[in-house]
């Protein structure tokens, strides 16, 4: 082969960036094209949970079987995205007899690692379960943190050559002689790390071989080269409440339904899910009821949910596919298997394979098998090695550290610190500057948020899933500011206002279907305080420039106010 | 979805005031609870920091809202996950469980994850372990002096031994150790014929009121430590006080109440104590008595701390019938009405310079001396404001907190030295300690004037 193959993989999601990984460590070039932030799709909306592969026990276990084996390798692979928590199929005293047993025994079947528990023994491992719980299966489930995960893998494709585009959105597929050659893309804000108002604008990306992983859209990259890719998006809500009231993942051992499973994650709680098709994976009803019907059936199980606070509550689409032939009604009883779609073999239409389907935990063996698929067609023989390498920040590491004294960090933020940064708590953490707490609520200090800037530029959404800022209880009333202020010197003013302003937006989006009881006050008191201390009540302030030399700007050294001969609320000194 | 489909009818949220805060009791026999629900009614309002007298001059110290619901809710529950150590500065005034407008189970959280570091990660053969379970078992000190109260008196203030103490356990040489009574109240108590003859005063005293002989007016008396070692003057006034109105009182075996074993983590040493008080007052309750302290600190202890840290046998009934002594006349007795017609001559006909203990504010009792006190003859009384007095029992007895004790002190000194009165009152006894140590004034229990207003 005369030259390095490129690769364009659509969707920064966990199956792009997977891929993205797994060729760039084969030593092909790639280009992993997302429209919005990473993660923005499916793999954002999602509870976090590792399968041990219990859940597909009785149903599929030739995706148990998948899921038991990846979860072994993220374990080892993903150490600071993973935590293992362990898992338990909780059966309550209606629920039958017959499917608990079925589901002993598919775990058995695949190789799942499962046990009976009595419901006392539940209750001492869980002890907000429900009394009249009658027992348990316990498994290898767990949680892991999708955002750092898919960074993760991101950055370790950029390690190995690859170029990552973010807000950049496919607006059309190159085709020459019946081939796809190509995409055209839409940069958001110029290639490369997103800054806020530098220009956008069009590139045509010419590749060898483009991989569709765009999940729930993948129809509509299809639609650009008319090849039909029915992707039958299904939608699921998820809650988030403000503390653990479990920490372990707590599913109904039911066969199948809504509202049967309880994640939980980092210092919060995920509860999902439900489960019904939606025409378009970016517009679809959001319903309060289905936030109550939910809250309300994990009751049965963990009655204090009833009561908990929820802080927001969040709904992402399934890209679930089935061949045409299948024909299946209930969105549930879709298979969660991927399909390889290769568009010479199906539609004739060579350059491109769309895959389609899946799901988060096998993320990884997807790749490996698409990157199989693409090196064969250029004829490479690599080795796959995304099941054996650490991913960035999963290298060795030990949470247990002297936080004080190594990073004169109080300990409950240190252990979080190091939780998130894994490997690079030193690099990152150790630093001769300053470093206070940016975001009290999930323990994020200055440096940890540096960090993320100089990963993903102006972009405070992006520094958002990359620390875990404002995703605590008051989901960014407190800190948004302080984190638009981390922007300012490498950003002027009106980038930051902007980062500010989407990042604010973005938080309240999920809040609207959390307005009661604890987080309503939460969110009258944020407003309260962004309305009078940031003047968000009024006119933005980014229409004519602020004239910032009317304004005092301090006592200067010598004891004198320096600047403008005025006084902060705009009269004269001395009135 | 639209909102003009859903039915009109609003009702609005309760407000939360934290009483529906029932912590899960985990593990059935132990005493570990899970806080991190307590986390759900913080909005991050910040208003216990800036209510925290230590964060106010101690720069070191997170301040509640990190020591509370966020450090509760950033915990996980695996072993290995520690308590910072800051917790260790909390001097456990409480006033952070008034301050909070949405009822977080502040102190609580602090207590709680104060006697995990100590349990946990404190080196029990350090210097700061040993000088803090000293300062926190006060009792047995005491215990030890009262036996030789003068030679204690001499010992424990001799400027050497305290040099000593001062370099080697960091107990600070700035202060006077209180003395030691030469009687304590127990032997006074027993002297006197003990419960028999309360209850022959008691009924005594109904029949001269008018009242039915047989009535069933009955207290059991939780002195606690100072007014037992130290103070017995005041609990001479108590019983005095309340045989006066007719109560039969009586005064059940006890220990520490535990309020420097709470403010030092040593939870493990408070519930020993806990378990006898609480055994001898709930069988006490059983029987209808009520259980009342001169001490707000003492009551605090029994009324909130108890039932919050401790699951013990009778707790919440002891909790739910423990009253401070002033406050338990003003609820049953026209106490205003006595007050009002009395009138106060002698020693105690003076103008008072009134410290509301932070514990008595957590009560709802900070204003009661003040408002009784106001319409008595012979004597004024004047509130120093509401800041805290600085010492919170042990934390001003440490040398490293000692300063920062005193600065917390200063508004309460400068309150004091503008009011009329040379004479200081509170019902807390470090407070008083504070307030003579900053003031050089005497300082008197309100039971105290109480007795000379009311006794003949």
């Amino acid at each position: 082969m005369a030259s390095t193959p490129h690769i364009a993989v659509l969707g920064g999601g966990s199956t792009g960036a997977g891929i993205a990984r797994d060729l760039a460590m084969r030593g092909l070039d790639v280009t992993l094209l997302e429209q919005g932030n990473l993660t923005h799709g499916t793999t954002g909306r999602m509870h976090g949970l590792l399968h041990s592969g219990g859940r597909y026990a009785v149903s599929d276990q030739a995706s148990a079987t998948e899921c038991i084996e990846e979860n072994r390798v993220l374990r080892d692979i993903a150490s600071h995205c993973v935590e293992m928590t362990g898992g338990l199929f909780v059966k309550r005293p209606e629920d039958s007899e017959a499917y608990f047993e079925a589901k002993l025994q598919g775990c058995a079947d695949c190789g799942i690692p499962a046990e009976v528990v009595s419901g006392e023994e539940a209750r001492a491992m869980e002890p907000h379960l429900a009394k009249d719980v009658d027992k348990a299966i316990s498994v290898p489930d767990g949680a892991v943190d999708p955002f750092r995960l898919v960074v993760a893998n991101a950055a370790s494709a950029q390690e190995h050559g690859a170029r990552i585009e973010t807000h950049s959105k496919v607006t059309d597929l190159l085709v020459e002689d019946g081939e796809i050659v190509g995409v055209e893309v839409e940069h958001a804000s110029g290639p490369g790390k997103r800054v806020h108002g530098t220009e956008g604008g069009t590139e045509e990306i010419r590749a060898d071989y483009v991989v569709n992983a765009t999940g729930a859209w993948a129809g509509r990259i299809g639609d650009m080269a008319d090849l039909d890719i029915a992707v039958r998006p299904s939608k699921g809500v998820m809650t988030i409440m403000n503390i653990r009231q479990v920490d372990t993942v707590i599913n109904r051992c039911k066969p199948k339904g809504d509202a049967d499973i309880i994640v939980p994650h980092e210092t919060t709680a995920i509860l999902g899910t439900t489960d019904e098709e939606v025409e378009d994976p970016e517009d679809y009803p959001e319903e309060q009821w289905e936030v109550d019907m939910m809250i309300d059936t994990l009751s049965e199980l963990v009655p204090m949910l009833q009561e908990a606070r929820t802080i927001r509550s969040f709904w992402g689409v399934r890209p679930l596919y089935e061949p045409p032939d299948v024909g299946s009604t209930d969105p549930t009883d879709i298979t969660r298997d991927f399909f390889l779609l290769d568009h010479e073999d199906r539609d004739g239409m060579p350059g491109m394979t769309s895959i389609v389907g899946g799901k988060f935990t096998t993320y990884r063996m997807m790749g490996e098998q698409i990157s199989d698929h693409v090196c064969g067609k250029f004829g490479i023989d690599a080795t796959c090695r995304t099941a054996a390498e650490p991913l960035p920040g999963s290298e060795d590491f030990s949470v247990l550290r002297d936080y004080m004294d190594e990073f004169g960090l109080r300990s409950p933020i240190g252990r979080r610190s190091v939780e998130r940064l894994g490997s690079r708590a030193d690099e990152v953490l150790q630093t001769d500057r300053p470093n206070p707490t940016v975001c009290e609520c999930e323990g994020v200090t200055r440096a940890e948020v540096q960090d993320a800037i100089t990963q993903s530029g102006s972009d405070l959404n992006a520094v958002r899933i990359r620390t875990r800022a404002t995703m605590g209880n008051c989901q960014g009333g407190i800190c948004s500011h302080r984190l638009a202020n981390e922007l300012h010197r490498e950003y002027d003013q009106h980038v930051v206002r902007q980062a500010w302003d989407e990042l604010l937006q973005e938080r309240w989006k999920g809040q609207r279907h959390a307005l009661w009881g604890e987080q309503l006050s939460q969110a009258a008191l944020n407003y309260s305080l962004h309305a009078t201390t940031q003047n968000r009540d009024h006119d933005p302030a980014d229409g004519d420039p602020v004239d910032f030399a009317a304004f005092d700007d301090g006592v200067d050294h010598t004891g004198g106010s320096g600047g403008a001969d005025v006084a902060a609320d705009g009269g004269r000194h001395g009135d | 979805m639209s909102d003009a489909e859903e039915s009109p009818t609003f009702e609005p949220a309760a407000p939360n005031t934290g009483d529906e805060f029932e912590p899960v009791d985990v593990f059935p026999d132990s005493d570990d609870f899970d806080l991190r629900p307590g986390a759900d009614s913080c909005y991050k309002c910040s208003t216990c920091d800036t209510n925290c007298p230590v964060a106010e001059v101690d720069d070191d110290f997170p301040g509640p809202k990190f020591q509370g619901p966020e450090q509760w809710r950033l915990k996980q529950t695996d072993d290995d996950y520690t308590v910072d150590d800051s917790i260790m500065s909390c001097s456990n005034c409480m006033r952070c469980d008034n301050a909070c407008p949405s009822g977080v189970p502040l102190s609580q959280m602090h207590n709680t994850a104060r006697g995990e570091y100590v349990s946990e990660q404190m080196d029990t053969l350090s210097v700061e372990y040993v000088r803090n379970r000293i300062l926190a078992n006060y009792r047995t000190s005491a215990f030890l002096a009262s036996k030789v109260p003068r030679l204690a008196n001499v010992a424990m203030n001799f400027g050497p031994a305290r040099w000593l103490m001062e370099k080697t356990l960091g107990v600070t040489r700035e202060r006077d150790f209180p003395e030691f009574a030469t009687q304590t109240f127990r032997e006074w108590w027993a002297d006197r014929g003990g419960a028999d003859a309360s209850r022959r005063n008691a009924r005594e005293r109904r029949e001269r009121r008018g009242e039915p002989t047989d009535g069933e007016k009955k207290v059991a008396y939780f002195h606690g430590c100072y007014s037992n070692y130290n103070t017995p003057e005041v609990g001479k006034a108590m019983v005095r006080v309340y045989e006066h109105f007719g109560y039969e009182v009586v005064a059940p075996e006890q220990r520490c109440s535990g309020t420097p074993m709470f403010a030092n983590g040593m939870l493990a040493d408070a519930r020993r104590h806990a378990e006898v008080n609480v055994s001898s007052m709930s069988d006490l309750v059983e029987e209808g008595y009520d259980a009342v302290a001169s001490c707000t600190s003492c009551s605090m202890a029994l009324r909130q701390e108890y039932p919050e840290l401790f699951d013990i046998d009778g707790i919440e009934e002891v909790a739910a019938n423990t009253f401070e002594a002033l406050e338990y006349l003003r609820i049953n007795e026209d106490l205003t009405g006595a007050v009002r017609e009395a009138e106060v001559s002698g020693d105690l006909a003076r103008e008072f310079a009134y410290h509301a203990p932070c514990h008595a504010r957590n009560q709802g009792l900070d204003r009661q001396a003040v408002e009784l006190f106001r319409d008595l003859e012979g004597a004024g009384i004047e509130d120093v404001g509401e800041s805290c007095s600085g010492i919170s029992g042990t934390y001003g007895w440490k040398e490293e907190k000692y300063e920062k004790s005193m600065e917390i002190g200063e508004e309460m000194f400068e309150h004091m030295a503008h009011a009329e009165g040379e004479v200081g009152m509170t019902e807390c006894p470090t407070c008083a300690m504070q307030m003579e140590h900053g003031s050089g004034y005497e300082i008197r229990h309100p039971l105290e004037l109480l007795e000379a207003a009311l006794v003949e």
